[in-house]
């Protein structure tokens, strides 16, 4: 019996399945692209593309899973725990949203608590073969030490890794004039037809709501998370490649779709996590 | 032959006491009271009275419509994004394309066909009145408003003291804008806890208006930017089509939970 688990305890466990779990609500997205790219650097794992992780909620856990998307809102990002009890109407709509009645957007979830959320829906799984990603129409924020308050996130890594399709949009910022002009004209009380013509002006510097670029993005971030899952260090410092964590809008479509690679060091990394997708912790 | 019938200034203020104390009899209970005549209320209003529901809409200014008369920058061209311009057809309102999904059309047209429509579907309109407090019963259900004349607030306090009314119905709805009148009177009393503006500008936050309309506490439902200071969503410009979905979406709300009474 001891012989047996120590046996088990030093053998190498290695990746085997991702679960890439769909978006609640958009479908402009192309998660078997997204599937198959990774599948080219990880030859040896599963990529699976799943529904979205709402359709895993049983019936009876919905008006509890419902006031936890409820009690998730960030709702002040200068504090890093937030603790309320949510409104009728918040749970209202979170219900609404479980059961697919009511759309998803403008909101911000603290990212831990989504996780802590998502983990509870997913059940029990081995995380030395199995990794999820979970696709979101949800923005997601966390907690920065750094300048002590929330930001918005385009992924937020952890056992399940959750990326953010509106925040690929929201989260980086957007080139600053444009910022400094839109500031400037919603003082004067600019209405949808300025602020179309100031997107406009900007064009191709930012990624937009249904960008045809978002599954490039995508791709990256998708590796990210693979990349926590296995080394717990996800990203890379250099702006050229796809590790890259942008904090700019113009740093993610630089990093994404202009070069739209790896740089050196992270080539070999995943050329060796290809061969054999062995975690380091 | 003068041109107007004859009568006499007696007559006349019978017609106008009569009238109004056979409204007001009818206002001390009725289904639905709105306050606030802006566009989400007014909205609410018109679908509401359609169903042959009974609404009052309490408004604390003269004039009803809110901001919709004017626009951005105090330009009176109002925009709408698709699929709002489908009201502005229910209302007959012309309006025209800017780009595929965004229309404008002059606000004075459309505030002035919404508040037609509003009337002429049957909606009980109350202007000059200010909400005051809440009706609450069991369970604190809010279950009606207590109202006062507007020019009483501005009165000097030694001629303040006259008493408010109280009107009761099944339903509130505040569509009172960014103050949430309504909702922050609950507030005071330790009812209900909002979180203010969110503090992050991000966009489609007009679909999250819309999708939060709906009861925020029993017997109260919030409809338009009411909705954004009671559930904390980010700030919103102008966006006339959200408010009148918003009043949209209030009313088949409403009218659903008054069908199960």
């Amino acid at each position: 019996m001891s012989r047996t688990s120590t046996s088990r305890s030093s053998e190498k466990r290695l990746l085997r399945y991702v679960d890439i779990h769909s978006p609640e609500q958009s479908t402009d997205v192309d998660l078997a692209e997204v599937a198959s790219f990774l599948e080219r650097l990880f030859p040896s794992v599963r990529f699976r593309t799943r529904p979205s992780i709402l359709t895993s909620v049983r019936k009876k856990c919905i008006e509890r899973i419902s006031e936890r998307f409820a009690s998730a809102r960030m709702k002040d990002p200068n504090k890093a725990e937030q603790s309320f009890e949510p409104m009728y109407g918040e749970i209202d709509y979170e219900r609404r949203t479980v059961l697919g009645e009511a759309r998803i957007g403008g909101i911000v979830y603290d990212g831990r608590r989504l996780e802590d959320l998502f983990v509870s829906i997913l059940g029990p799984q081995d995380l030395r073969e199995h990794a999820s990603i979970i696709l979101t129409d949800r923005l997601v924020s966390t907690y920065s030490t750094d300048d002590l308050r929330h930001h918005l996130r385009t992924i937020v890594c952890g056992f399940p890794s959750i990326v953010s399709l509106p925040g690929i949009v929201e989260a980086p910022a957007k080139p600053r004039e444009y910022y400094l002009m839109k500031q400037g004209m919603e003082l004067q009380g600019a209405g949808d037809v300025q602020l179309q013509e100031l997107k406009k002006e900007f064009e191709g510097r930012f990624i937009d709501y249904g960008s045809p670029k978002t599954s490039e993005v995508l791709k990256g971030l998708a590796l990210q998370a693979v990349l926590f899952h296995l080394t717990l260090q996800p990203f890379c410092d250099n702006k050229g490649c796809r590790l890259f964590n942008a904090h700019w809008q113009e740093e993610l479509i630089g990093s994404q779709i202009s070069s739209g690679k790896l740089c050196a060091k992270h080539e070999n990394v995943i050329r060796r996590l290809g061969k054999e997708p062995a975690f380091s912790w | 032959m003068p041109i107007f019938a004859k009568s006499s200034e007696s007559s006349v203020t019978r017609a106008i006491i009569s009238q109004f104390a056979k409204d007001m009899d009818g206002f001390a209970e009725t289904d639905v009271i709105i306050i606030g005549g802006g566009p989400s209320g007014l909205m609410a209003a018109r679908d509401l009275a359609l169903k042959k529901v009974r609404v009052l809409v309490v408004e604390r200014n003269n004039y009803l419509g809110g901001g919709f008369w004017i626009g951005g920058f105090l330009m009176n061209t109002i925009t709408v994004r698709a699929p709002a311009q489908k009201v502005l057809d229910e209302l007959e309102v012309k309006y025209t394309m800017y780009e595929k999904g965004l229309y404008m059309t002059p606000g004075p047209l459309a505030c002035a066909k919404l508040i037609a429509s509003a009337c002429e579907a049957g909606v009980s309109i109350l202007n000059m009145v200010s909400f005051d407090d809440v009706v609450l019963r069991e369970k604190n259900r809010v279950a009606g408003a207590v109202v006062n004349w507007t020019p009483v607030g501005a009165l000097p306090r030694q001629i303040t003291c006259v008493d408010p009314v109280a009107l009761e119905s099944k339903l509130v709805i505040d569509a009172t804008g960014h103050d949430a009148m309504v909702v922050k009177k609950l507030e005071e009393r330790g009812l209900i806890k909002t979180p203010g503006f969110g503090a992050m500008w991000i966009e489609k936050s007009e679909d999250a208006v819309v999708e939060h309309t709906g009861f925020c506490h029993p017997g109260l439902i919030v409809t338009g930017m009411a909705v954004s200071t009671t559930f904390g969503l980010p700030r919103m410009g102008p966006t006339f089509g959200s408010m009148l979905l918003s009043g949209r979406r209030g009313a088949d709300v409403a009218y659903k939970h008054l069908k199960k009474l």
